[in-house]
């Protein structure tokens, strides 16, 4: 009984962590869903957006605009990867990798500014002393300093503002390069232009994420978007495989990543509190994650529904 | 199908907002988290989570140092809660989170990522740091006085590096180049480079540093490193710990020695270390935890303690490969 009562009294800061992690989910949702691509740039641009909010809040700049940086840095490194993918014809993965690796070294350098040394790994940021949004210190607070709140508007921001976006031409074509890229250029869409515009807003979105994890557990730190690409891929997939029969319309799709996100954490806690011993998570995560990548193959392949397939985007 | 989909889906909001109902009640008694975990009588219970950013022989000495301490002490009477990170930092979040919403009664914080997390997780909650160079650094604290203040308190793993300097000094007088190799990921390491950088120009050498990023390119920054310096020095550097053997099949053909900061990378590819115990600050972590639950210590006013001794040692084999004989007061490395 105190295991179940344990688990619960942990489930505020699961949620709180799945709605951060939603948004990184959300980003990957576009690359990978809908534009077909598969971004590791996200390990490093999850950092990126960490690091810039949490150097331009120490130096005095309101929080609300150093994520408006985060963003903004999590777009050029989309851009990077961008136009490494398109303009030097760098298969996708690969320039993500590249992206990614090059972004340890810059992060370094962000963190770092204005020190003596000029790098830094590592840059805490105190609750007490800045206005931060959100903070896991008020994680299981009953008033309106819970960053669940503020988190939830986050999502729904995040949601509302890409329904609009897909809606517009501009999104639609977004979303018809990936559907079929070359049925797109005969269309005249300029599919390099939207995979780089693609990757943009994934990243942007990325860094808005790593912003909210930086400020929500207390500090920078130049490792912690290793394996973030591990938990978005888990969020989106876990939340299509749970929630693709029952969300149609594309605004819950990308509600059922958030909510993949959530599930994520809560396995997580629930493993965590089992006893089991974290050196086996990373073996754990990515059994979770297979598992979940494999169960719609095996229906396709065994309960087959024809003319199902592919047919993955409804807006 | 899709009302089994849809059950799936009411059962999961069901058992979502049941967790937050839970969770609420949690938030409104966590202030007297003393009075459920005492089972009547005089047989008063503690909880203690600890938190470990990764596996790490030094960090997992730490641990065992403070839960030996404890344990002897309380018996029965305590209980722990373990996570370890995996290295993986935003980790430390969701396993002190699962410590708070437990109820702990004190959180010990094994490693930097850790205890920033724990200290952005809780301000009433006792929270000890241990396997911790620099306080200040970690947590932000402008004007550092030796005491953390707040809830936080806990035991460095900082082996004086003004020592450890003039170790290169006593063992090396005649070296022009010092070569300083740490990760660039870790911010403990910088630090100690710095002041070590200091204390030896203040010497009269020339200073070098050489940054490694991961296992990957180390092997080749070593090799560079090797091509310039006289003698290297490494600080208590976790990934260096974890690459130490990489790091001696580069340093020993080259012939060129290295001063460690703490005794594993010295038995892996040093000659000579000023030794702090991790079971030691571990240890006395478990003390202060010890007068904070059941003495009531504050631990506002607690100051930040460190290893109680400090012993010079060296690594025979490699000093054997590189010819070097060392000064009587330095004690052999035991072989495992």
């Amino acid at each position: 009984m105190d295991f179940i009562f344990g688990l619960l009294k942990a489930m505020p800061g699961s949620v709180a962590q799945g709605l951060i992690w939603g948004i990184m989910a959300i980003g990957v949702y576009v690359t990978y869903k809908i534009l077909d691509l598969a971004d590791l740039t996200v390990d490093g641009s999850l950092c990126t957006g960490a690091a810039v909010c949490v150097l331009l809040t120490l130096n005095g700049c309101p929080v609300p605009l150093a994520m408006l940086c985060s963003v903004l840095a999590g777009m050029a490194a989309g851009l990077i990867t961008g136009l490494l993918h398109t303009a030097c014809g760098i298969p996708a993965i690969l320039a993500g990798i590249l992206t990614q690796l090059a972004l340890y070294s810059i992060n370094l350098r962000i963190m770092g500014w204005g020190t003596d040394n000029g790098s830094k790994a590592n840059l805490p940021i105190s609750v007490d002393k800045y206005g931060l949004l959100v903070s896991s210190r008020y994680v299981r607070a009953l008033d309106s300093s819970n960053p669940i709140w503020v988190l939830v508007i986050f999502v729904i921001a995040v949601i509302a503002l890409l329904y609009w976006f897909f809606g517009t031409e501009l999104g639609s074509a977004l979303r018809a390069t990936g559907a079929n890229g070359n049925m797109a250029r005969a269309q005249g869409i300029n599919t390099n232009f939207t995979k780089v515009l693609g990757l943009m807003v994934s990243n942007g979105l990325v860094a808005l994420s790593g912003a909210l994890v930086a400020q929500y557990q207390g500090f920078s730190d130049v490792n912690m978007g290793r394996g973030a690409i591990v938990i978005g891929l888990a969020a989106v997939i876990i939340g299509q495989v749970l929630l693709s029969r029952v969300f149609h319309n594309f605004a819950l799709k990308l509600l059922a990543a958030v909510i993949g996100a959530i599930i994520y954490y809560v396995v997580i806690q629930f493993v965590l509190r089992l006893g089991l011993s974290t050196d086996d998570l990373k073996l754990l995560t990515a059994l979770v994650v297979a598992v979940f990548l494999a169960v719609p193959y095996w229906k396709s392949q065994y309960f087959s529904h024809p003319g199902r397939k592919g047919g993955s985007v409804h807006a | 199908m899709k009302k089994k989909f849809l059950a799936l889906l009411l059962t999961l909001a069901m058992a979502l907002s049941l967790a937050a109902c839970g969770g609420k009640s949690g938030g409104a008694d966590n202030p007297g988290t003393q009075e459920p975990s005492s089972s009547g009588g005089d047989a008063k219970t503690y909880k203690v989570g600890i938190c470990q950013l990764l596996q790490h022989p030094a960090l997992d000495e730490a641990t065992r140092g403070f839960k030996e301490y404890l344990t002897e002490q309380l018996g029965d009477a305590v209980t722990f809660e373990e996570g370890n990170a995996s290295g993986e930092s935003t980790n430390c979040s969701t396993i002190i989170d699962g410590f708070l919403a437990s109820g702990v009664d004190l959180i010990l914080a094994n490693a930097t990522a850790s205890l920033q997390a724990a200290a952005s997780a809780t301000s009433t909650v006792p929270v000890l740091g241990t396997s911790i160079t620099d306080y200040a650094t970690a947590l932000e604290i402008g004007d550092w006085t030796g005491t953390v203040g707040g809830n936080i308190s806990g035991t460095s793993d900082l082996a004086p590096l003004d020592q450890q300097a003039a170790m290169v000094q006593e063992l090396f007088p005649d070296a022009k180049t010092v070569g300083l190799l740490y990760c660039s990921g870790e911010p403990n390491s910088v630090y100690q480079c710095t002041v070590v950088d200091a204390a030896l120009k203040g010497m009269g050498y020339d200073v070098q540093w050489f940054a490694f990023t991961d296992s990957n390119d180390i092997a080749s920054v070593v090799q560079s490193a090797c091509d310039v310096c006289d003698v290297m020095y490494v600080p208590t550097d976790n990934t260096a710990a974890a690459n130490a053997e990489a790091i001696a099949n580069v340093v020993l053909p080259a012939g060129v020695p290295m001063i460690a900061g703490e005794e594993g990378i010295c038995s892996g590819c040093g000659v000579a270390t000023l030794s702090i115990s991790y079971y030691d600050i571990g240890k006395i972590a478990g003390e202060m935890a010890y007068d904070i639950l059941v003495d009531g210590a504050d631990i506002s006013t607690m100051p930040i303690e460190f290893a109680p001794e400090v012993t010079k040692k060296y690594n025979a084999a490699n000093c054997e490969a590189l010819n070097l004989t060392m000064p009587e007061d330095y004690v052999p490395i035991a072989a495992e």
